[in-house]
């Protein structure tokens, strides 16, 4: 029998005690192994969220602020951009492409984003990858729309189906904008960004949807409408979401009795017709917006990023303010880097906290484990047969607790994996332990080795003194 | 086989010296049953004798080496090769079997292990035949040793003393828990086991009643100057 095959036995007859220990160990490291991950993906997939984009300009509020909303489609900008001033940004020299943006309105929770063609060509993510389309084609006219990967695959929809947008942002929208029901066109291929979760449109659908009176027929791609209408309705990206005229209707398009308030909404905001064959509809995609969320720039050469910045920062006609995305995320992860940082330390400081719980039982039961030790002694074992009897039970123990940490880590990825993508858009593969997280086992398991030294030279000056004879 | 002279023992700490022995001898294969009364130093003497302690001074000559010149190491591989030992309270270990507790004092002790090779046995065999030939059948071999009575505590500690045939068995007051049918009856068993293969017994024990089933009697007040002069 081997001093392992006896070391096993031994803590098999003290199983409670051991596998209190061990599990402790094992939730220790895979909260260790969670947050290590999550915080490698979420760097990952922050990073990679925006690429190629040399400023993106908002409003003027904060640096974050603006990133959030453009970016990341987290919070609202609470102001917009003329029309007009974006097309003089666009058009001063140095500038290669604009991409406009308008946010604020929603699909069952997904972010809507009005744009132009310009988008599908320029925007870059990643490492500058284009976006492509696992389905469809872009959007060639107000009544069209393209889905980012997860929108597609969460909702369903299929190409040819027709969709209808919220007015304002989340699950609950009160204001369905269900005049203007839009046919989706187009799926992106998976991006890991913000850009799965958001619906795209053409602005001209947004300014279609609300400058529409709601008692009006439908007027999907007829975005000219009357000056009362237009002013009554006029469309300002900082929404009242208490809007007034709330109505909830059904999908029916024969909205002969459109004042009428709350229709029901059992049925889903979909409605599947044919894909619309592509020749003969292209039409305007911008129509005459008054006001735009944001738009990110692309300049011909990066030389230009600081000047043309600061123009904006001055720009006379309005408050502007230009971010350069890759400083603002590097701004940005540095503050949520501290909130990783502490999160690494305490699970650092519960893996700690673990061993020395290791460590208490194995010398609150060395003790009771003298005679244990002396009858080895008696039957020939040297005190280093002791010592390292001892010692190989912490190295067990810790070594059974990282395994079964790294099992229960893949569970629980394996468990949060569709809420981390859908809540936080961190997308966890179950993949092999990288080099850093196999380090961070690997000290572990010397940490662990550390502790069993502590009760193994107790066991062996116990051994040493007590000899044969049980002094208990 | 066994020869001490001048041995003084003396506890870290204590001015007194535990024990004086100025001579003693056991003859190969002897049976010798050592009596003394509570704290007259019997434990002592067998821990000198197992090579636990060393002495202060004189010479403990066991197999031809003397255990007062040996490492501390070399003590304790020679305890393993050449001594088994029946505790009073048998020390088996709760989570091995029968079988197991038997085998444990090999895995330390090449020797022994390889004597049982030499014999075309493997251990778990020997083991076996031992625990069989001290009166233990098969259908015990498989529990836990916590699930046997004391009877057959006693029999698996004489067993683990015995495998790998020790040249010397140390019985520390192996019957003091046994009636005196049982007493007598596991004594004759050690006798027979030891006298397969010719190895000598050290019994210790207060009951002096039992002297009269030994080769040879000795009283540690008698050999112990110490234990004379208190």
């Amino acid at each position: 029998m081997q001093l392992i095959t006896l070391a096993t036995k031994s803590m098999f007859n003290r199983k409670a005690s051991v596998l209190l220990t061990l599990f402790t160990i094992a939730i220790s490291v895979m909260l260790l192994l969670t947050i290590e991950r999550v915080r490698q993906e979420a760097k990952s997939s922050f990073s990679n969220t925006v690429s190629g984009t040399d400023l993106i300009v908002g409003a003027r509020s904060g640096d974050i602020q603006l990133l959030l909303s453009s970016v990341f489609r987290i919070g609202h900008a609470n102001n917009s951009v003329s029309w007009d001033s974006y097309q003089d940004i666009k058009a001063q020299r140095g500038v290669n492409w604009a991409i406009p943006i308008s946010l604020g309105d929603s699909h069952k929770g997904h972010a809507v984003l009005g744009t132009d063609s310009t988008y599908f060509a320029h925007f870059r993510y990643g490492k500058k990858q284009p976006l492509a389309f696992a389905a469809g084609r872009a959007f060639v006219n107000a009544q069209e729309v393209v889905l980012g990967s997860e929108v597609a695959q969460t909702m369903h929809y299929q190409l040819g189906q027709q969709i209808v947008i919220s007015h304002g942002m989340g699950n609950t929208s009160f204001h369905h904008h269900d005049e203007n029901p839009m046919t989706i066109v187009g799926i992106l291929a998976p991006t890991g960004t913000p850009v799965d979760k958001t619906v795209h449109v053409p602005l001209a659908a947004i300014e279609a949807m609300h400058n529409q009176p709601k008692s009006a027929p439908r007027m999907i791609g007829k975005p000219k409408l009357s000056a009362e209408q237009d002013d009554a309705h006029e469309h300002n990206h900082s929404h009242d979401h208490g809007h007034a005229d709330e109505h909830k209707h059904n999908d029916s398009h024969d909205h002969d009795h459109a004042d009428e308030h709350d229709h029901g909404h059992d049925k889903p905001d979909t409605i599947a017709v044919a894909v619309p064959a592509p020749a003969d509809l292209h039409g305007d995609l911008i129509g005459e917006p008054k006001q735009i969320t944001a738009f990110l720039m692309g300049l011909d050469s990066p030389l230009y990023t600081l000047q043309i910045r600061r123009n904006i920062n001055h720009y006379k006609a309005e408050p502007l303010l230009a971010i350069m995305p890759g400083v603002t995320l590097r701004e940005l992860w540095r503050m949520l880097g501290l909130v990783e940082k502490i999160l690494l330390l305490f699970s650092g400081v519960v893996v700690l906290i673990s061993l020395l719980g290791m460590l208490t039982t194995l010398l609150a039961t060395l003790n009771q484990r003298r005679r244990e030790l002396a009858i080895l002694r008696s039957v020939g074992a040297r005190p280093r047969h002791i010592f390292t009897l001892m010692s190989s039970e912490a190295i067990l123990i810790t070594a059974a607790g990282c395994a079964l940490g790294i099992a229960l880590f893949y569970a629980l990825i394996a468990l949060a994996q569709g809420t981390l993508q859908s809540q936080f858009g961190i997308s966890l593969s179950i993949s092999l332990l990288s080099h850093y997280e196999l380090m961070l086992i690997g000290v572990i398991m010397a940490a662990g080795t550390l502790m069993g030294i502590l009760p193994a030279t107790r066991a062996y000056f116990y051994s040493l003194s007590d000899g044969m004879s049980i002094k208990l | 086989m066994l020869e001490i002279n001048d041995l003084i023992f003396r506890w870290p700490g204590q001015t007194d010296a535990t024990l004086n022995i100025p001579k003693l001898e056991v003859a190969p294969g002897e049976r010798v049953f050592l009596h003394g009364p509570s704290g007259s130093g019997k434990s002592t003497l067998l821990g000198l004798l197992s090579g636990v302690n060393k002495p202060e001074s004189g010479c403990i000559r066991l197999l031809d080496s003397d255990l007062a010149q040996l490492s501390d190491a070399a003590r304790d591989k020679f305890r393993a090769d050449h001594i088994g030992t029946i505790f009073q309270n048998f020390n088996l270990l709760p989570y091995l079997s029968p079988v197991e507790n038997v085998m444990l004092g090999c895995h330390f002790s090449r020797s022994r292990s390889e004597r049982i090779k030499a014999s075309g046995k493997t251990l778990i065999q020997q083991a076996e035949q031992l625990l069989q030939e001290l009166g233990l059948d098969t259908s015990i071999m498989a529990r836990s040793v916590a699930q046997l009575s004391i009877g057959q505590q006693q029999r698996v500690a004489a067993a683990r003393a015995f495998i790998g045939q020790p040249e010397l068995i140390i019985a520390d007051e192996p019957t003091s828990a046994l009636d005196a049918d049982n007493r007598n009856a596991f004594i004759e068993l050690l006798f027979k086991e030891a006298s397969q293969y010719g190895a000598t017994i050290l019994f210790v024990s207060h009951d002096s009643s039992l002297a009269a089933m030994f080769d040879k009697h000795l009283s540690l007040t008698d050999i112990n100057e110490v234990a004379q002069c208190s």
